[in-house]
């Protein structure tokens, strides 16, 4: 049973450019999930999901639905056998994408495909890496039940500290379980805004430097798996996992 | 019939800074909707719902579901008792804007639900504004449910990033597949972005405002929780955003 992992956060502070640069250090087998609809995880580890033809969650169950029209079989039942298509296996990890849709109406139906099939995917793994869309509903819709460590991105605002506790208390209401809730502080911290997340209470771990490559790699869409073995933000990614206790393979 | 702007963008891309500013500067009375169940903009604006005695609509809506399971069969559905409820309970009602926050859900399921209230009692609420303002949750999912169906002037923040430029097309085809119809289709750069950034936002082939300029007051303001409407005319933001409203043909007020 694989260690299950989860990066949740206010949009824009840096949750995939954390999953992206904690992969490089996790144990294989692993398997990275992005749940945001508006796709990136995968451009940013170097993925090119349409060029091999597989495809996100979204696409296949849609695809399926509409070949399927009047068929009398319900694309769910056809999906749950698909899925193994939609799965990206490459060298160093294995990717699933929940994908965009393009049809009205919510996410509630690929989330409830992929919810249902996470359990048995973490079986196969060491570690599973989720990647959360910004905000709060994928909570309310328990994605991901079983989380052994919830780390929270946060950027200095007071939005963010309410962000935390918004996050607690849905967790809570709806019965999401973890092991450990992790903060960790975007770099537009300073040490006096530190300060503030030393105080909540929480396991603070420390915060991701600034590094002007993650920022042009993200501005060319180039993958954050290149680098330079020196970057401060991979470092302090590193840093960061050994301190919430994760024996790294780099 | 008032103007309906929609802000919209990627998180963090500066969407609720942008609408708490337009709805500053235009000409009042603005209702601003605020449809991130990760509620800031209240907050941004100072607005204080609990000492109003207001709720937000996700309260609003699981106390009468919960009340409903209690009482037998009411005569009224829950749609209109949210309508009415919307008016007297979930209205924060300021000296220039109005606003209405959709609020945190606290049990299990989506938020199809309250989405799905405000996208049908928008626009009724709409027409006794002059403007009407919405602020996004960041993503695509709220484009999806295609929540105000009619907007005028759509505003696109964008971070420098590859991925910002991915976004846009994304946005782009949702919209056209679900049927939402706009007026303009505009992008705003964030303050992150640099001239090669803003570059790349002017060969889109989408019309391109100009840029957010940094502004360290609002970053203070916000990370204290100090409202928005209480920032200097003439801090850089506040610059910025009164010219970008020009751009899309605006008069402002000051």
């Amino acid at each position: 049973m694989g260690k299950v992992i989860v990066s949740t956060g206010r949009g824009g502070t840096g949750k995939s450019t954390f999953v992206a640069l904690a992969s490089k250090y996790l144990n294989s087998p692993k398997l990275l999930i992005d749940l945001d609809p508006d796709e990136s995880l995968a451009d940013m580890v170097g993925v090119d999901l349409s060029e091999k033809g597989e495809k996100t969650i979204s696409s296949a169950l849609y695809n399926i639905i509409e070949e399927n029209k009047g068929a009398g079989r319900t694309g769910y039942n056809l999906l749950s056998d698909a899925m193994q298509s939609v799965l990206y296996k490459g060298k160093e990890f294995d990717l699933i994408a929940l994908g965009t849709k393009f049809t009205v109406g919510c996410y509630c139906a690929p989330d409830a495909v992929l919810k249902d099939f996470i359990p048995t995917l973490v079986r196969d793994y060491q570690e599973v890496l989720v990647d959360s869309p910004a905000g709060l509903e994928h909570f309310n819709r328990k994605v991901v039940v079983d989380i052994d460590d919830l780390f929270v991105i946060l950027d200095p605002s007071e939005k963010s500290t309410k962000h935390v506790e918004r996050v607690k208390d849905i967790i809570r209401e709806v019965k999401v379980s973890y092991n450990h809730l992790y903060l960790i502080g975007n770099y537009r911290f300073t040490e006096k805004t530190e300060e503030c997340l030393r105080g909540t209470g929480e396991t603070y771990l420390g915060k991701i430097d600034y590094d002007p490559h993650v920022r042009q790699y993200n501005l060319e869409g180039r993958s954050l798996l290149n680098l330079p073995q020196d970057s401060p933000a991979a470092l302090c990614v590193r840093n960061i996992l050994m301190k919430a206790g994760y024996k790294l393979q780099n | 019939m008032g103007r309906r702007i929609v802000a919209t963008g990627r998180g963090g891309a500066g969407k609720s800074s942008f609408a708490a500013l337009v709805s500053r500067y235009l000409n009042p009375p603005t209702l601003l909707v605020d449809l991130d169940p990760d509620l800031s903009l209240a907050d941004m604006l100072g607005f204080d719902f609990r000492k109003e005695g207001k709720r937000t609509v996700c309260e609003a809506l699981y106390d009468v579901v919960k009340k409903r399971k209690r009482n037998i069969s009411p005569t009224i559905t829950t749609h209109d008792q949210m309508e009415s409820l919307l008016w007297s309970d979930c209205l924060y009602e300021g000296r220039k804007i109005d606003l209405v926050s959709l609020g945190t859900k606290l049990t299990e399921g989506c938020l199809c639900a309250p989405d799905e209230i405000l996208r049908k009692t928008i626009p009724g609420l709409a027409k006794n504004y002059t403007n009407l303002v919405v602020d996004s949750p960041a993503g695509v999912e709220h484009l999806n449910r295609n929540i105000v169906s009619e907007i005028n002037d759509l505003f696109v923040l964008c971070d420098p990033s590859d991925k910002s430029l991915k976004h846009i097309g994304r946005i782009k085809e949702i919209i056209k597949q679900v049927g939402t119809r706009y007026g303009h289709f505009y992008l705003v750069a964030n303050h992150e972005c640099k001239e090669e950034a803003e570059e790349y936002l002017q060969n889109t082939g989408e019309i391109y405002l100009g840029k957010i300029d940094y502004d360290a007051r609002l970053e203070q303001y916000n990370l204290e929780g100090k409202s928005l409407l209480e920032l200097p005319d003439d801090s850089p933001a506040c610059l910025s955003v009164r010219r970008v409203l020009a751009k899309a043909g605006y008069q402002t007020n000051s």
